[in-house]
């Protein structure tokens, strides 16, 4: 197996967007483009569901034919949420097989032009049937893992509003975030209740975007050191545990496996809060933190960017936002900044870094290592 | 599917944002049955439910309902499980002063079972769901 390397990372403001979403696309892809040293020789894709929110289809050569790669091999990948991070483990195999030397992997989602209720709608088909004819969004999803979690004390109410006002924090100082705006603890606490015990200012936003990471056979310093996945029932109601994702500890030990070092090396964290419980719990099924610990970090600041664990120094999903297919990627475009010094405004000092993406209710989880090298 | 009546709760949520074809304040519980099956139900509040808590099952036109288990209920329950006849009654009855206290910690009303069974007809015809 080959090495495989970042060559360039870039990535549109996500946010409510006027663009279209391959004009989002190109936005990115033509900034990780410039002024790199060589060009693709494949495409890889990545967009949940193009057909639903803006009607388009055979979306791979779509994008190709749009950015004048007409003639570069293109594919679509999609494992719903966590569809970016599945895109940069195409890419990643197709370097690392030797079957290409430089792939440009793209994604990106275009959904503020249509309506809430349409885009729940469209995103809850990820959800098990059964558990969907009961209404069931992956808000209730969220909102029963986190009434498990809280049962069983491994989570306090106020700790989830933490996370939030962390991120949003981060995310004010992040000139690509949707809400570059800070909020308090009394704002979170007492925003609306979506599904108890969820507020709305423990949800991830509704976010246009689209990101890009050019990957190299040659060394650039920047390494994808490791990437794993992991998987789990389709149905949250037979997970053997309702409050750690085994898809996402089966996709750490994966990455740290072929990283060839554990969690005690990684300094900075990109973590899938699409709702504020989750950050918590990921921190625990990574390893980034023991079992337990997660609450006790956030409360004790030890997160924030002049903490001991930077995580989410984007904002995460709460603030920078959530453009589904673009998510994967914009974690490690945000990974490639921090590590190499251009995370304006919100450097931290790290050489490894860890992503995190949920996939759907966590049926398909990716956990990524990049590491800075030399 | 044959359900045994009752199950336990594994977690649960009110939607206030229910999706197209349902009614916010949607109430909807994850219940374990007796020998493993899990199912999703709907029902009329989540205020009363405890993870872990006994609650009714029932399914009409092929829709779950979960429902809080009055007293009675629980009694008839603990005498159907197995095991001494007296470690029976000392749970039935450990279960009975648990419910009578917290009913009045939580809100101060008057625990309703003290006279019969709780699962009410008022509780048994919650409407189906509000499907389109």
């Amino acid at each position: 197996m080959r090495d495989v390397w970042i060559a360039a990372a870039a990535m549109t403001r996500f946010g409510r967007r006027s663009e279209t979403l391959v004009d989002l696309m190109a936005e990115a892809a033509l900034e990780a483009l410039r002024g790199a040293e060589c060009q693709p020789s494949a495409l890889v894709v990545t967009a949940m569901a193009p057909e639903e929110f803006v009607g388009e289809g055979n979306f791979a050569s779509h994008v190709g034919t749009y950015l004048g790669l007409s003639h570069v091999p293109a594919i679509r990948v999609e494992t719903a949420t966590s569809s970016g991070a599945a895109a940069l483990y195409a890419g990643f195999a197709l370097i690392a097989s030797g079957f290409h030397n430089h792939v440009l992997v793209l994604g990106g989602e275009k959904m503020t032009h249509v309506s809430t209720p349409r885009v729940s709608e469209i995103i809850s088909r990820v959800i098990d049937p059964h558990e969907r004819s009961y209404g069931a969004t992956m808000p209730a999803l969220a909102a029963i893992v986190a009434r498990a979690a809280l049962a069983k004390g491994l989570i306090a109410e106020t700790d989830m509003a933490h996370v939030a006002v962390k991120n949003h924090a981060n995310g004010a100082r992040n000139p690509y975030a949707h809400f570059q705006r800070p909020v308090t603890l009394e704002e979170v606490m007492s925003s609306r209740m979506i599904a108890d015990p969820l507020r709305l200012q423990h949800c991830c936003p509704i976010s246009d975007g689209a990101a890009a990471i050019l990957l190299t056979s040659h060394p650039t310093g920047l390494k994808l050191a490791g990437m794993g996945q992991g998987g789990d029932y389709l149905a949250v109601r037979y997970r053997s545990s309702l409050t750690g994702f085994r898809a996402t500890q089966d996709a750490a030990k994966a990455a740290y496996k072929m990283a060839g070092f554990g969690p005690e090396r990684v300094q900075v964290a990109e973590i899938h809060d699409a709702f504020a419980p989750f950050e918590i719990l990921a921190l625990e099924d990574t390893g980034l933190l023991p079992p337990g610990k997660a609450a006790k970090a956030i409360q004790n600041g030890e997160l924030t960017l002049e903490g001991r664990l930077p995580v989410n120094p984007s904002g995460g999903l709460k603030a920078r936002g959530h453009a589904l297919a673009a998510t994967g990627l914009a974690q490690v475009v945000e990974l490639a900044w921090q590590l190499t010094g251009r995370a304006v405004g919100r450097q931290v000092n790290a050489r490894v870094g860890l992503a995190h993406s949920i996939g759907g209710m966590a049926t398909n989880n990716w956990v990524t290592l990049v590491e800075q090298v030399a | 599917m044959e359900i045994s009546g009752y199950g336990s709760v594994l977690s649960y949520t009110t939607l206030m944002v229910a999706p197209e074809g349902f009614k916010p304040p949607l109430h909807i519980a994850v219940v374990e049955l007796p020998g493993g099956a899990r199912i999703f139900c709907h029902g009329k509040e989540t205020r009363a439910l405890k993870i872990g808590r006994r609650v009714a099952i029932e399914q009409v036109d092929g829709v779950f309902y979960f429902a809080s288990l009055g007293l009675a209920d629980r009694l008839a329950l603990f005498w159907k499980r197995r095991g001494a006849a007296p470690e029976r009654t000392k749970d039935a009855v450990k279960s009975a002063v648990k419910r009578f206290f917290s009913t009045y910690q939580n809100g101060g009303v008057p625990p309703p079972t003290e006279d019969g069974p709780q699962t009410s007809e008022e509780e048994k015809t919650v409407p189906p769901a509000e499907k389109s």
